[in-house]
């Protein structure tokens, strides 16, 4: 069972509620009892003051002498509830309003309890009663002793005369007491909402990391959050770490095993060794295997870079002056139209690994020219490269993209880079489309996340 | 046409080298960094093959050594790393061609070839001198239209002299061209084979600059 709310907002929240509402009730409890026994006291000092009269009224005889029985300004009016009575064995006498006592006030009891030791006559005690109309009274009520026992004297006077000023100085009090609750309800609600904003940051940082928009969750952080995000901050450090860690495995591994590799594809190509290329084939795939892996654990962590600016156009042109050697056979001349400042967020090694393969390509099928030009086009750029080469068919265009899948079997890996190339576009939040190029051939477009405004140094 | 090839894994330097000398390439073999580059730096050859990740001395800091020493061989890398970035840093530090393992043995040879006839400033495959005629991309040489036979040590000397037709080669440069390094070279051997050439091809073609060296020439015949 869940009492509590499972938001910091709401336990917090309903602690400062539950406390505002304990206190206010307090406060309106104590203010008041104090009220009102400030506003009795004056009552009763009237009512006091009756009895006392009448306690020197009455005679050792116990019986009243009603001229001396002197009523205060007050007793005189009739019907205005105030009224006395003297209650004893030699007779009863009464004044203004009739009343009966209903009640014992609890004070009364324990005050007779704590004054044990002192006669229960010594002064008078407060009572609640009704008089003939129904309305409340309060009484004080005093035994006196005589020769034919005690006389009970008893002032009464309306409810109302301490009611009406207790009324009239609650109403502004409780509502002071209900606009200062709201007052603090609201103040608790902009706490809650200041105090916790830190926390709410903390999990948009958080997402931006996990969305690769940053590295690190930021350290400038109040002291109590600080700790946490040193603590976050190591993790994400952790998992890169293992991460890399992995990835150089698996690139260790590939390497590793292409030596040897080698070594059995060139034992193989000796005479006599492998006379139908059965075997040659099973290296050349297994080599496929092993690039294809090789390609997967090089790619960065998917969306990880959008932090980062690589130059596009040294990007190309160091790329160009490479694949001019490696098809230096080949006369192709490949013409880059690269505004110089313009970058995409992509890590520079998958870049070199997406447009080398899309290059090497397009150098593989152009007859004599290729063309790269790259623009921004808002949160993208645009890398395209066409070729003048036969191109190929729209049946194709969607095969060539199907991992392993050869279009062309006359160079070595060939239809194996086009897929790698999308692989890498994909997890870097791009695309690569294939289409017609207008001079004839294959045209590749890859679409990349251009950087941020943040990603800008 | 002699080759440096500085690779460490033994089985696959044993069996390339196999492979090229088959090719009639004279192959001396380094198993790491350290010895390849001193070898590169100090002895002359038509080419290099270069394995990047070596013993002792990173391929790309050998080639980086051998540039910044003058030394322009042509050079072949041949290695596991087979990323685009790795490529760019392979030829930024001067490699002339890049080929990743495991590599088809006729593709390192048709590389090899194409780049020493480049370095030897010929852009066509096809070189003519006179009645013959080198196809330096198949390794084939033709006399009158018909193949020329030679036996591997014939076929390093006249490809020597063909690369560098009209011009005088010296007799050291040839050596060097012809005989493996670790090879016991008879004094006169040269003297004998330039003797056998001559009888296959007409004893005009190779000229005999005295003191200097030998000269393959179109000649007058």
């Amino acid at each position: 069972m869940r009492i509590w709310p499972r938001s910091l907002f709401g336990r917090l929240l309903a602690v400062a509620v539950l406390g505002t509402i304990v206190a206010l009730a307090f406060a309106a409890f104590t203010i008041g009892h104090v009220l009102e026994r400030f506003v009795t006291r004056s009552l009763d000092q009237q009512l006091d003051a009756q009895v006392a009269v009448l306690a020197r009224a009455v005679g050792p005889d116990g019986r009243l002498d009603r001229s001396r029985a002197v009523n205060l300004p007050a007793f005189e009016e009739t019907g205005s509830g105030w009224g006395w009575r003297v209650d004893g064995a030699a007779g009863h006498w009464s004044q203004g309003a009739a009343f009966e006592p209903e009640l014992e006030r609890w004070r009364h009891h324990r005050e007779r309890r704590d004054d044990d030791d002192r006669p229960p006559q010594a002064g008078p005690r407060p009572g609640e009663g009704r008089d003939r109309s129904g309305e409340r009274v309060h009484f004080r009520q005093m035994s006196v002793p005589t020769a034919v026992g005690p006389v009970l004297l008893t002032a009464a006077g309306p409810r109302r005369v301490s009611d009406q000023p207790l009324v009239e100085a609650m109403a502004p009090l409780l509502l002071s007491l209900g606009v200062l609750g709201f007052a603090l309800g609201a103040a608790t609600l902009l706490q809650l909402r200041f105090g916790l904003r830190p926390l709410r940051a903390l999990r948009r940082d958080l997402t931006a990391v996990r969305e690769g928009r940053a590295r690190h969750i930021p350290s400038d952080q109040p002291a109590e959050i600080a700790p946490l995000a040193i603590e976050l901050n190591a993790l994400i450090d952790q998992n890169e770490e293992g991460l890399a860690h992995a990835r150089r495995h698996v690139a260790n591994l590939a390497h590793g095993l292409k030596t040897p590799l080698a070594a059995l594809a060139v034992r193989l190509a000796e005479p006599g060794r492998d006379p139908d290329g059965a075997l040659g084939e099973m290296v050349a795939q297994v080599d496929r295997r092993l690039r294809h892996h090789l390609g997967r654990a090089r790619a960065a962590a998917p969306g990880a870079n959008q932090r980062l600016r690589t130059d596009i156009a040294p990007a190309i042109a160091d790329l160009i002056h490479a694949l001019g050697r490696i098809h230096a056979e080949r006369a192709v001349v490949a013409t880059a139209r690269i505004a110089p400042d313009l970058a995409v967020a992509v890590d520079p090694q998958d870049l070199d690994e997406m447009v080398g393969n899309l290059l090497d390509n397009a150098w593989r099928h152009a007859r004599s020219t290729i063309d790269i030009a790259a623009a921004r086009e808002g949160p993208i750029v645009r890398i395209v490269i066409g070729d003048d080469g036969a191109g190929l068919s729209e049946d194709f265009l969607d095969e060539a993209l199907v991992p392993g899948r050869r279009l062309d079997e006359r160079g070595e890996g060939h239809g194996f880079g086009l897929p790698i190339a999308q692989e890498l576009a994909e997890l870097n939040g791009g695309t690569l489309t294939l289409g017609r190029a207008p001079s004839g051939g294959l045209s590749a477009t890859l679409a990349l996340p251009a950087p941020g405004v943040d990603g800008s140094p | 046409m002699r080759i440096l090839l500085v690779e460490d894994d033994p089985v696959l330097a044993e069996g390339l080298a196999r492979a090229l000398r088959a090719e009639n390439f004279a192959v001396d073999v380094a198993g790491n960094g350290e010895d390849g580059g001193h070898l590169g730096s100090t002895e002359l050859y038509d080419a290099a093959i270069l394995d990047l990740g070596l013993p002792r001395r990173d391929g790309v800091s050998v080639l980086r050594d051998w540039r910044a020493e003058g030394r322009t061989l042509p050079v072949l890398i041949l290695t596991a790393r087979d990323a685009w970035s790795e490529k760019v840093a392979g030829f930024k530090a001067g490699a002339d061609d890049y080929l990743t393992k495991p590599f088809r043995t006729e593709e390192v040879v048709m590389r090899l070839r194409a780049l020493v006839r480049r370095a030897a400033g010929h852009a066509g495959a096809r070189i003519e001198c006179g009645p013959l005629s080198f196809d330096a991309q198949l390794g084939q040489f033709e006399l009158d239209g018909l193949p020329l036979k030679l036996t591997a040590f014939e076929w390093r000397v006249l490809s020597a002299l063909m690369l560098r037709k009209e011009v005088v080669i010296e007799r050291s440069d040839l050596i060097e061209r012809v005989y493996e390094g670790d090879a016991d070279v008879d004094s006169n051997s040269i003297e004998v084979i330039i003797g056998r050439l001559r009888k296959k091809i007409g004893t005009d073609r190779i000229e005999t600059v005295r003191g200097r060296g030998y000269r393959l020439t179109a000649g007058t015949a």
